[in-house]
């Protein structure tokens, strides 16, 4: 009875120290291979032709059409016109980032590409009046490129 | 201590909440357990902490805008739930896509099954002591598929990519090849899961023979995709009731044995393989056209119902449209492969000791995002 429970043991050792051994041979093949992390603050990831940051207006292209707000699913994008010499002048263009989930699809639907999805990320704000833009103003996002933190 | 002494102690069942804010509980789910010492004797799964009424939600959307929802329900599969409720969509519209989207569409749908299956193995690995290696192998090769869907569709969680008629842009110059290397190094990195894991003395013992799922209970609790697989059930929507382009494309379908935690990870392993043989194939017969369409505000079925499935990463996900002619769908109903799969644990735990449960719930990979929806 003994015999074979020492067999057993060392059949059972020999067995871990072999799923030991492979495993830390994969270990070891990943210590040699170059770092893939970024030091974050200092070192950013350049975002892609596509990517989705906040929603971003070109005031003169607007056509006032209202696709935007009617596909918009959660209603953060708000509009109001005014009739000047028989045409329509936008005289209000409201986001609010707090609700938006950046689907991008008020990009898409867009007829003249005047709202589109610029490329900025870090996008947290200590402040929640900040959180509602206003789109007409052209210096709305200078404050968010130049810091991380607001 | 002698059998009289003992026999004069008297125990009686504890009961402790695991969860909602327990790590290996994969989301806010709580389980209420009954202990007999370190034995459960029952379970009880309260669900709900991340109910958002998504099928409330879509009777007040119309039918494109609720496509940004589905990306909530299984958010590491969000290109697969895109898929499904655009196709249940398209089905509710009788409209034809081309054939570049069709491929376009199982490309994405098959990387990010990958994507989900690396994260239902690495968090597997993690729940039974295998701290933090493989799961941060596996969350370097999910990177590579979400910088992939960056370059495709400009997010890297909520992709809502899919649009009904097509998708939202066609494929990127050069994306091809990059998806090329990517299947080139993603056959040796599951070798190498193969050598980390699967045959692993310590992961043999913590998860063969742990929480057993027959075949005709995994078929009463409606259980699907690679937890039935893993029971030995040969079921896959896209072998048996091929959508899109499956139909062309060659590949097996994993099954397990005994239908134990290890299987139900072999057979995830095992979609990896058979999802890389699936992106090569797409890859190579995609054809030329236009896969985009214009987005369309407004979609205006005719009164009818229908119910289309697709196989998810997760099981058998299911979309139940009724329409009543207007814009917006009169009912819209999710049948979500977690909600099944979960309801089937407390038959798994049951006899079991505390620390298979974590063991059963990393192996049958629940999402709380679509079980509450």
């Amino acid at each position: 009875m003994v015999i074979i429970k020492i067999i057993k043991l060392s059949k059972d050792l020999v067995i871990g120290a072999w799923s030991l051994i492979k495993g830390l041979v994969i270990t070891l093949k990943n210590c040699f291979i170059p770092a893939i992390t970024l030091q974050y603050p200092a070192q950013k990831q350049p975002m892609t032709d596509r990517f989705r940051g906040l929603v971003d207006l070109h005031p003169e292209k607007c056509i006032i059409c209202y696709q935007c707000v009617k596909i918009c699913p959660v209603a953060c994008l708000a509009i109001a016109h005014k009739q000047e010499n028989n045409k329509k002048v936008i005289s209000e263009f409201k986001y609010n980032m707090e609700l938006c989930c950046f689907c991008g699809m008020c990009q898409q639907v867009c007829p003249t590409s005047a709202i589109y999805m610029n490329k900025i990320y870090e996008i947290s704000v200590y402040d929640r009046d900040k959180t509602h833009i206003n789109l007409l103003n052209p210096g709305k996002y200078i404050e968010w490129l130049n810091t991380s933190i607001k | 201590m002698n059998t009289s002494q003992t026999k004069d102690i008297c125990t009686e069942e504890f009961l402790i909440n695991m969860g909602p804010q327990h790590p290996s509980t994969h989301g806010v789910l709580s389980l209420e357990l009954k202990l007999d010492g370190e034995m459960i004797r029952d379970c009880t799964a309260h669900i709900g902490y991340l109910h958002r009424s998504m099928e409330k939600l879509a009777e007040n959307r119309t039918y494109t805008q609720f496509i940004p929802y589905t990306d909530r329900l299984d958010y590491v599969a969000s290109m697969n739930n895109n898929m499904g409720y655009v196709m249940a969509v398209e089905k509710l519209l009788n409209l034809e896509i081309s054939d570049r989207a069709k491929y376009i569409r199982v490309i994405a749908a098959e990387l990010n099954r990958i994507a989900s299956h690396l994260i239902a193995i690495g968090t597997f690995a993690q729940d039974l002591g295998a701290f933090a290696t493989p799961l941060f192998y596996c969350f370097r090769e999910r990177e590579k598929i979400i910088d992939i869907f960056d370059q495709i569709c400009g997010n890297r969680l909520t992709y809502n990519y899919m649009r009904i008629g097509g998708v939202q842009f066609d494929l990127p110059k050069g994306i091809d090849e990059k998806i090329k290397k990517f299947i080139k190094y993603m056959r040796s990195k599951v070798d190498d899961y193969d050598w980390l894991l699967t045959y692993n003395t310590i992961f043999l013992a913590r998860s063969k023979h742990i929480g057993l799922l027959p075949k005709d209970l995994a078929i009463n609790y409606s259980v699907s995709g690679p937890n039935l697989r893993a029971s030995g059930v040969k079921w896959d929507l896209r072998k048996d009731e091929p959508y899109l382009v499956y139909e062309k494309l060659e590949f097996d379908i994993p099954v397990g044995e005994n239908g134990d935690s290890w299987d139900r990870y072999k057979v995830r392993l095992e979609e990896i393989r058979q999802s890389l043989k699936i992106v090569e194939q797409a890859l190579g017969a995609l054809p030329e056209g236009d896969p985009t369409v214009k987005i369309g505000r407004i979609h205006k079925p005719s009164p009818s119902e229908i119910y289309l499935r697709t196989e998810n990463p997760r099981g058998e996900l299911g979309f139940f449209i009724i329409s009543d002619g207007s814009a917006y769908p009169y009912r819209l109903k999710i049948r979500s492969p977690s909600f099944s799969n979960l309801a089937v644990l407390p038959e798994l735990v049951k006899g079991l000791k505390i620390a298979d449960i974590v063991c059963i719930l990393g192996s049958l990979d629940i999402l709380m995002g679509e079980t509450d929806r």
